[in-house]
């Protein structure tokens, strides 16, 4: 078949012959569309990651010689507390997130998208709204809630003469420290999330829940049997971004507690701020940048590799 | 008519050309002086030396294009060190609190030695002292601050209290003040470096000036038995509630509040506070200002002080861009003329009078002082700073254990600056 094909191609004339040659400025053009994005990403992703590794190897200070050490940063970095209890902290922090935040907001998401009534709409709102303000107002609002004394919390104890509440320590017990941090974080992410599932909860055609309604199927049974499912996807989305930005986590814990008591909520970002900015120790916060980097993709694969066992096409 | 309309329109055009070059030439011909300070020179009483000195200086020097960046905390020390890791894009003078930091800046070769220039500059020696690494003059310090006890006199006469001169006797006033609802100290120990002001005097007290100076030479641990009787007694007070019962809660500011409202006592921080506390619009407490007390059996005496430079500029590299514009800086910053707008800090400069009582108490205290020992956190290297204030803080939970808190903070100076010898 193919020889005949080739055969009879032979016996139409030059001229007329399709030419199979490279399209060259089709190639520019494309190179051309390409270009900007590659250069991006190679100028302000690759190549600070690989600064960042570099860097990660080496005792620099900033302003003396830089001088190449191997892995003698990651090695001090698994020896010290501070370190360490950083490393827990986000960890815990992105385990309670998965188990709080999400099915929290999945309940809140599914609620709004299922239950419309007048006011859905004014409660999106309201949820999301936590979420566009910026952390410094976040944070400014949750020392507002738990600080000692004057805050929201000891404010209405003593109204009410709840006193074993009033002297609670929200942000100064190490004890409790992270669950207060915790439960404003949960105030302010969740408003993304809930957006975020809302919009696939909605995308689920109308007659499949017209027809599980015709079955009989209860709200509980609808959103276990057939949201769940479908709004799979976007879920292990959101836990993947709620794992990233568990290991980057900064801001709240920063400007609520500074880290503290002690390191009782430190993160991470924190420890990299301190060693990068505060104690001159550029190399061994590059060395805290770079396990940042791989717990965020190790999580990130785990992730992308469960959906790819279960068939999701990525 | 329109060759006319044309010619004075081409006239107007020249003129217009003349004045621009005129101009520019103008402002070519001066010299462009950047300077990187803390504070806006805005209205805040705060600000009031900052105002004057950026204001003075413009006006006394029309030869000179003052260019001052406001950056705020810790806006200040952020940029500074990204600029001098970088080495470029440098100001010629930065807002600077000495000791090592400086120091750091200096042995990288980042800053302009003006030994030759600065030192004949009338001053307090201690402040001339924070300003110079290696025998070398970076800066000036019009300001300096000692720590000391604020008293709230108006609780003290309530309760027929006398000012404790000794640390049995600050105890007995705290109890007083305890029993009475009062709080015995405000500390704000959420932000940790308000903890170090009473610890530093706790190790001085126990130990003399050599506790600390030792441990800094590595000729002595951070763990040895002054920092350790010290971290026991902060640790002891807490637990008796003389911090009040959520100090790891509260902030520097919330301190701050207490003491404004008559809730605290005592206060003891930097002499940074005698503007505000003689403020009647911030408080209508009658607030003194008082050293530290001593140990009976301690080696630390009534005239030894913590200190460390208010506000001082230092020079960089960039200074020998225009030597002669950054000296005038520097000696104008030391001015009777721009110190006298300070309603606070405790000047350096003879000559300025104090602004208020507390400033006169707090100066009174600071000339009396024979021995100043800097602020820890400055004086330490950058290395081990932050782990202090971290290892401090947790002074004051009643279950930790200072003694090991102290010794791993003695293997981070280990690894960071070396073992005691």
């Amino acid at each position: 078949m193919v020889n005949k094909n080739a055969k009879a191609y032979s016996m139409i004339p030059e001229q007329f012959r399709i030419k199979k040659k490279r399209d060259w400025n089709a190639l520019v053009f494309k190179a051309a569309l390409l270009a900007p994005a590659i250069l991006f990403l190679v100028v302000f992703m690759y190549y600070p990651i690989e600064e960042t590794f570099r860097l990660s190897m080496t005792r620099s200070t900033g302003l003396g010689p830089t001088v190449f050490i191997g892995f003698q940063n990651y090695v001090r970095l698994f020896q010290s507390e501070e370190f360490l209890m950083g490393l827990k902290n986000v960890l815990l922090w992105a385990f309670w997130s998965v188990v709080i935040q999400i099915p929290f907001s999945f309940f809140i998401a599914f609620s709004l998208s299922v239950f419309k009534n007048r006011i859905t709409k004014p409660l999106r709102v309201i949820y999301y709204l936590a979420n566009v303000l910026p952390s410094a107002i976040t944070a400014m609002l949750g020392r507002f809630v738990f600080a000692p004394r004057h805050g929201v919390i000891p404010s209405l104890a003593n109204k009410f003469n709840w006193q074993w509440l009033a002297r609670i320590d929200f942000l100064g017990n190490p004890d409790l420290a992270f669950w207060s941090i915790f439960t404003v974080a949960t105030w302010a992410y969740c408003g993304f999330y809930i957006i975020y599932l809302m919009a696939n909860i909605e995308q689920i055609p109308k007659d499949i829940q017209e027809s599980a309604q015709l079955d009989g199927a209860t709200p509980w049974q609808y959103a276990r049997f057939i949201v769940l499912p479908m709004t799979s996807y976007a879920l292990r989305i959101v836990s993947i971004l709620c794992i990233v930005g568990s290991m980057k986590i900064f801001d709240l814990p920063w400007l609520m507690t500074s880290g503290g008591p002690g390191y009782a909520t430190s993160t991470l970002g924190i420890v990299l701020y301190k060693n990068g900015f505060v104690n001159w120790q550029y190399g061994r916060a590059a060395a805290i940048g770079v396990v940042i980097f791989l717990l965020s993709l190790f999580f990130t694969i785990i992730q992308f590799s469960l959906q790819r066992k279960e068939g999701d096409v990525l | 008519m329109l060759k006319s309309k044309k010619a004075v329109f081409m006239a107007l055009l020249l003129v217009v050309a003349m004045l621009v070059g005129v101009f520019s030439a103008t402002a070519a011909s001066k010299f462009k002086l950047v300077v990187w300070g803390r504070d806006l020179p805005d209205d805040d009483p705060a600000h009031a030396y900052i105002k004057a000195l950026v204001n003075g200086f413009a006006a006394k020097n029309p030869d000179i294009e003052l260019e001052y960046l406001a950056l705020g905390d810790p806006g200040l020390m952020d940029k500074t060190k990204v600029a001098m890791a970088n080495n470029r894009d440098l100001p010629h003078i930065f807002q600077s609190w000495g000791g090592s930091v400086m120091g750091g800046y200096a042995d990288a070769g980042r800053l302009y030695d003006l030994t030759k220039e600065l030192k004949d500059i009338p001053g307090s020696a201690a402040a001339q002292q924070a300003m110079t690494w290696k025998g070398k003059i970076y800066g000036v310090a019009p300001f300096f601050a000692i720590a000391g006890v604020f008293v709230n006199e108006d609780v003290f006469a309530k309760y027929n209290l006398e000012v404790p001169t000794t640390i049995a006797e600050m105890e007995k006033v705290a109890d007083t003040l305890l029993a009475n609802g009062i709080q015995p100290f405000a500390v704000g120990a959420r932000d940790k470096w308000p903890v170090l002001a009473m610890y530093m005097y706790f190790v001085n007290r126990f130990g003399g000036m050599e506790a600390f100076d030792n441990a800094q030479a590595r000729k002595a641990r951070f763990d040895s038995e002054p920092m350790v009787k010290a971290a026991e007694l902060y640790q002891e007070w807490s637990k008796r509630g003389y911090f009040g019962p959520t100090p790891l809660g509260e902030a520097y500011g919330d301190a701050q509040q207490l003491m404004a409202t008559g809730k605290a006592g005592m206060h003891v921080t930097g002499s940074w506070m005698c503007a505000q506390y003689a403020d009647p619009s911030f408080t209508d407490q009658k607030i003194g200002f008082y050293p530290f007390p001593v140990l009976e059996g301690g080696k630390g005496k009534a005239t030894d002080f913590m200190g460390q430079t208010d506000i001082g500029f230092a020079a960089t590299r960039m200074a020998r861009e225009n030597k002669e514009a950054v000296v005038r800086f520097m000696k104008y910053a030391m001015s009777v003329e721009a110190c006298s707008a300070e309603l606070g800090r405790i000047c350096s400069v003879p000559g300025v009078k104090a602004p208020n009582r507390l400033t006169e108490m707090a100066s009174a205290a600071f000339t009396k002082a024979e021995a100043i020992q800097f602020w820890w956190d400055q004086d330490l290297p950058p290395t081990v700073t932050s782990p202090l204030t971290d290892t401090l803080q947790q002074f004051l939970l009643p279950n930790a254990n200072v003694k090991r808190l102290l010794t791993n903070y003695e293997m981070v100076v280990e690894e960071n600056v070396g073992p005691a010898k």
